[in-house]
């Protein structure tokens, strides 16, 4: 068995002050999707920002794809994919130089960079918006643009913090779709969402996030099966007291 | 701890910008261009009509080549304030740039680099137009384009290490009205730095115009020894590179928190 894609020790995170991540502990497995489950302010999302390095990690212990990311923030990010939450393409490009230059940024060569682009391009199925800016992208396109540009520089572990807030049924299930696809060629997936449908369909283990901490660990049947509740918002009521999207 | 950035990556950042840059200079990047020129007939020829002479030479060669300075100042000025806290604040962009293997320090080198580059193109093309109108009296001014560069860094060095420091846009208020401003106007490139008090004298001497402002004098005006060119040229590396590194690093402490 190979080495698992994130191991965390203790990890911990306050922002001026105020915890946001208290000290988890969580692994998560190669090819694998893994999620965390939790309200807004949780710390999933802060969680996520430690792996993908945009976030210092203050207290404990983060591997990510075998190396401590504290000492190798850029041999790891070479390695990542990442799909924040809020859109930060770059709108005074075009949807086909976005991924070019995402290309440049990673190190690819013009030429190899042009390539990876046309391929990633057909793959989101955004062919014949090559030349439009993102804002005239619907939200599912966007979405799907994100995607596809976190996919760039071949990752082996793509992060994905809320991948479908604020999308349409439809467009949902589309990115959905891609995302088994990544799964099915054996990229490691870590997400973060506070949909119980979405953590119950992608994640084949779920952290359930409270308060910085987190509260239990499972297969999602696992956890319903555990605490005896027909669906994972009945199990983090019981947990936490506390309705999911509160 | 300052770590040191990766030129490979900032030139990833860089060659973004560019990219940008050529989609947009025959558009809405037009306009800078003609700034310096209509200054320079505006002063040449409305304020020249009065000042014939300045030390003995004609007003308008007195200023034109310093006016590669000014297009310096201007250009590199706007990528290391505005455009760059655009970037670093509202658009994310380098939020995204930040997850790849691009780190905070490359995303300032390659920000400044572009700063330069772009106060380079717009510099030179100034001086292109000055040459058509007679004004260039020196073969040397062929030189004078890496030392706008080295200009264009001082500058976009001063510029980033205040934007990396100020919480919203607004603060550009003070940055462009007590720095660049008396930058442009007290550098002396409309009047010599000598008839200022000397106090005044002594902060221009601190900052980059003046040093600049000599350096396209000598080249393309012809003024000056060559000799100069060195020693101005030193003061402005040693005080691009002290001053590169507020931005160095404060910018990581601000986007990797």
């Amino acid at each position: 068995m190979s080495e698992p894609s994130v191991i965390a020790r203790g990890l911990r995170k306050a922002y001026d002050g105020v915890v946001a991540v208290d000290g988890i502990d969580f692994s998560v497995r190669a090819g694998e999707c893994f999620g965390f489950l939790g309200p807004n302010g949780a710390g999933k999302s802060t969680t996520l920002k430690m792996v993908y390095g945009l976030a210092a990690v203050e207290g404990g212990e983060l591997h990510v794809l075998g190396q401590d990311v504290a000492r190798h923030r850029r041999d790891v990010k070479a390695r990542l994919g990442v799909v924040p939450q809020d859109d930060n393409l770059d709108i005074d490009l075009t949807v086909h130089e976005n991924l070019l230059a995402q290309g440049w940024y990673h190190g690819l060569s013009g030429r190899v960079a042009r390539a990876r682009a046309d391929e990633l391009l057909a793959l989101a199925a955004l062919e014949e918006r090559r030349d439009a800016f993102p804002p005239q992208l619907s939200g599912g396109m966007r979405r799907r643009l994100l995607i596809a540009r976190a996919l760039v520089g071949t990752p082996a572990l793509v992060v994905l913090d809320e991948p479908t807030t604020g999308l349409d049924p439809q467009a949902r299930l589309t990115v959905w779709e891609s995302l088994d696809r990544l799964r099915g060629e054996g990229v490691t997936l870590l997400l973060t969402t506070h949909y119980m449908e979405e953590a119950t369909r992608l994640c084949g283990r779920l952290a359930i996030m409270d308060r910085g901490r987190i509260v239990d660990e499972g297969a999602p049947k696992e956890l319903m099966r555990r605490h005896d509740q027909p669906d994972l918002e009945a199990v983090f009521l019981q947990l936490t007291g506390r309705k999911l999207d509160a | 701890m300052i770590r040191t950035p990766s030129l490979r990556c900032a030139l990833s950042v860089w060659r973004r910008d560019l990219r940008l840059f050529s989609k947009l200079w025959r558009g809405t990047l037009l306009p800078p261009f003609l700034d310096p020129v209509v200054y320079f007939l505006a002063l040449g020829f409305g304020l020249g009509a009065f000042v014939h002479s300045v030390n003995g030479i004609p007003y308008r060669d007195f200023i034109a080549p310093a006016m590669c300075a000014s297009a310096t100042l201007w250009a590199s000025s706007f990528e290391a304030t505005f455009a760059f806290f655009w970037k670093m604040d509202h658009s994310h962009l380098h939020e995204n740039i930040l997850a790849t293997p691009v780190e905070p320090e490359d995303v300032v080198l390659g920000e400044l680099l572009w700063g330069a580059t772009r106060a380079v193109i717009y510099a030179t093309s100034f001086l292109v137009v000055i040459a058509l109108l007679g004004y260039v009296h020196s073969p040397w001014a062929l030189a004078l384009p890496p030392f706008l560069f080295l200009g264009g860094l001082a500058f976009g060095a001063l510029g980033l290490a205040y934007t990396v420091l100020i919480p919203r846009m607004d603060y550009f208020t003070f940055y462009f009205t007590l720095i660049v401003n008396p930058m442009f106007l007290f550098g002396g490139i409309f009047f010599p730095v000598d008839s200022l008090p000397e106090w005044a004298q002594a902060v221009a001497w601190l900052l980059p115009t003046e040093h600049l402002v000599s350096i396209a004098r000598t080249l393309a005006g012809g003024e000056g020894s060559l000799m100069t060119v060195l020693g101005h040229s030193v003061w402005l590396v040693i005080a691009t590179t002290l001053v590169t590194l507020v931005p160095l690093y404060r910018y990581r402490r601000r986007m990797v928190a």
